[in-house]
């Protein structure tokens, strides 16, 4: 085997690794559908019966609703380095560091495992969506990209979300951290109201905003079918989850040392 | 450098063919803002041998470890595993390494099978041999029924099993186990030791293994080496290490007049009283016999000998001394014990 083969072979065993774990236990990702579905449910009935928000003449759960999938993802990303805390105080990250895997190939795996949550959290806000009667575009490739869409997400994220466990080092902290981080990137995105209606400071912050870029393409995919943003959307995306993972690969060892 | 070797009594002839599993010179690691963890450290350990490494808590035997498995950057010296340098081809190093961590390193929410088959693909092993190699690794270590059990609900014992069952999966040429036995009842702890002895002997696997356990290092190390406060102190077989902190001490009850003097190949009379002599010799199990035979001969009868001889913990404490503490130990006891506790949910 070639050393990039070995490296893309570890990379899917870790995570298989971590599929294999939401087989025999998922609770963790049940419990975490309940916040999107609040969203969806509560947030976005009460919300549309005040004033509709969503431009273009979709209804405003129809609008968040990428929004909310994008959040819930969001959400299992930043907390992912709380599992590498956790993996290192009980010795684990130390023995996956000892195969002969690139440190890379050892992030990447993880962040792909990330990733295999974001694919749950998806299937599920799409089960959601079907049952309470969201109208979305169903078409197989748009859901096919969504997805692509998610896994770069979460690997984006986990990446940064392991970058700062390999500084904060305890789980409390990053705890703490991640409660700092996702609410502003939230609210300061397009994910639950235009752009447009932002204040001016707002919409400057929000264009550096890699969540911005994620919800826009899964709104075009998934809602308006225009894809005139989605390769710029991509782009910015592919761009900061390799800078992440770079960080990550970089940083990792300090967890060990 | 303080570090004495011993010189081998018996010069191995087949010992310039054996070749060296690892060549550890001058190594030194300086974290920022403190002292020196390890402080030109140089030993070598050789292929298909036994070596512990021994030392107080905080002495840096595991900080040597982590070079060696390249998990940590040296600050300053060299190391090389089977001829490789690992800090210019780590990940060749890591291919022909097995490492078993102090704390339970396997993974509570996966199975036993599972937990093998991943850490099988992530050292590349052969697809075809995979699967073979995994049942007869829980066949061999008595995990075959509980294989497909999630190992969070495994005992201690069949956690640190698993462990090492990996590496007859893996086949790594060198094993390094940290504190293998931390935290076990007996009995586990027997079969672990059994299992290690297994590795080495069947698969001529290298193993470095550091212990606080003096009587498991004295049992299972052929040759081990003493660290304290970042140097090696001694190292040397453990038989030449007992004697050079003195030698066998018998002490003999008797009746009848006592010499004052022995044939000095017997030994030498340490103290004579009241039909007690106690004889400092060379070889106690071998000087039985004969001190018996001579005290017969010049009409003493002998009662009762016994033997007592310098422990590998007599030779620790002579070059560890003040540095040895306690509560270390026993925090490491404890944070084994919580390893186990935590995958076991």
């Amino acid at each position: 085997m070639s050393g990039i083969e070995r490296s893309v072979s570890s990379a899917f065993t870790i995570a298989e690794m971590e599929a294999r774990k939401i087989r025999h236990d998922s609770t963790e990702l049940w419990m975490r559908t309940v916040q999107p579905a609040l969203w969806l449910l509560i947030f976005g009935e009460v919300f549309n019966s005040i004033r509709n928000l969503a431009p273009g003449g979709f209804s405003y759960m129809q609008y968040i609703a990428p929004g909310v999938l994008a959040q819930s993802v969001l959400f299992v990303a930043i907390f992912y380095g709380i599992n590498i805390v956790w993996e290192r105080d009980v010795g684990l990250l130390t023995k996956l560091l000892s195969t002969p895997s690139p440190r890379t190939a050892v992030v990447v795996g993880k962040a792909l495992a990330a990733g295999v949550r974001g694919i749950f959290m998806g299937i599920m806000l799409f089960a959601l969506a079907l049952v309470i009667g969201v109208n979305l575009r169903f078409d197989p490739l748009d859901v096919a990209g969504v997805f692509l869409v998610v896994v770069l997400f979460a690997m984006c994220f986990s990446c940064l979300s392991m970058t700062l466990a390999s500084f904060l080092k305890t789980r409390d902290r990053m705890m703490g951290i991640g409660q700092v981080i996702t609410m502003p990137l939230f609210f300061a995105s397009s994910a639950i109201y235009p752009i447009s209606i932002m204040p001016d400071w707002l919409q400057v912050i929000s264009k550096y905003n890699p969540l911005t870029y994620v919800v826009d393409a899964i709104r075009s995919m998934l809602l308006t079918g225009d894809y005139s943003g989605v390769p710029i959307d991509i782009l910015v995306l592919l761009g900061t989850t390799a800078f992440f993972v770079l960080c990550a690969s970089t940083m990792l060892k300090r967890l060990v040392e | 450098m303080t570090a004495t070797e011993l010189a081998n009594p018996a010069p191995d002839p087949g010992e310039s063919r054996t070749s060296t599993a690892v060549e550890v010179s001058d190594l030194t690691k300086v974290y920022p803002h403190g002292p020196k963890a390890v402080d030109s450290v140089t030993f070598e350990v050789k292929e298909g041998e036994i070596f512990g490494l021994l030392g107080p808590n905080g002495a840096g035997k595991t900080t040597t470890i982590k070079m060696i498995t390249t998990l940590t950057q040296p600050t300053s010296g060299s190391i090389r595993v089977f001829g490789v340098d690992a800090a210019r081809w780590p990940q060749k190093v890591r291919q022909m390494l097995g490492f078993v961590p102090q704390a339970i390193s396997v993974d509570g929410d996966l199975t036993g099978y599972e937990n093998l088959l991943i850490f099988a693909k992530l050292f590349f092993v052969d697809r075809e041999e995979r699967n073979s190699r995994i049942r007869t690794a829980l066949e061999l270590f008595g995990l075959e029924d509980r294989a497909d059990d999630l190992v969070k609900h495994y005992s201690g014992g069949m956690m640190r099993r698993l462990e090492i069952a990996q590496a007859l999966v893996n086949r790594p040429k060198l094993l390094f186990l940290d504190e293998p036995s931390i935290g076990l009842d007996p009995y586990s702890r027997k079969q672990v030791i059994e299992h290690i002895r297994q590795l080495n002997r069947e698969f001529g696997t290298t193993i470095l293994l550091t212990t606080h356990d003096m009587a498991e290092a004295d049992e299972l190390c052929d040759r081990l080496a003493i660290m304290n406060l970042g140097k090696i102190a001694v190292s040397g077989a453990p038989r030449d290490l007992k004697r050079s902190v003195g030698g066998d001490v018998l002490t003999v009850a008797v009746s009848g007049q006592v010499p004052e003097t022995l044939p000095g190949e017997l030994g030498s009379v340490a103290s004579a009283e009241k039909g007690t002599v106690k004889i400092l010799t060379v070889d106690g199990e071998k000087a039985i016999p004969r001190i018996t035979d001579f005290f017969e001969q010049n009409g003493v009868t002998v009662e009762s000998i016994s033997l007592s001889r310098p422990t590998l913990e007599d030779v620790f404490m002579k070059y560890t001394k003040a540095s040895l503490q306690q509560e270390g130990s026993f925090r490491d006891a404890r944070s084994a014990r919580r390893s186990i506790a935590r995958h076991g949910r």
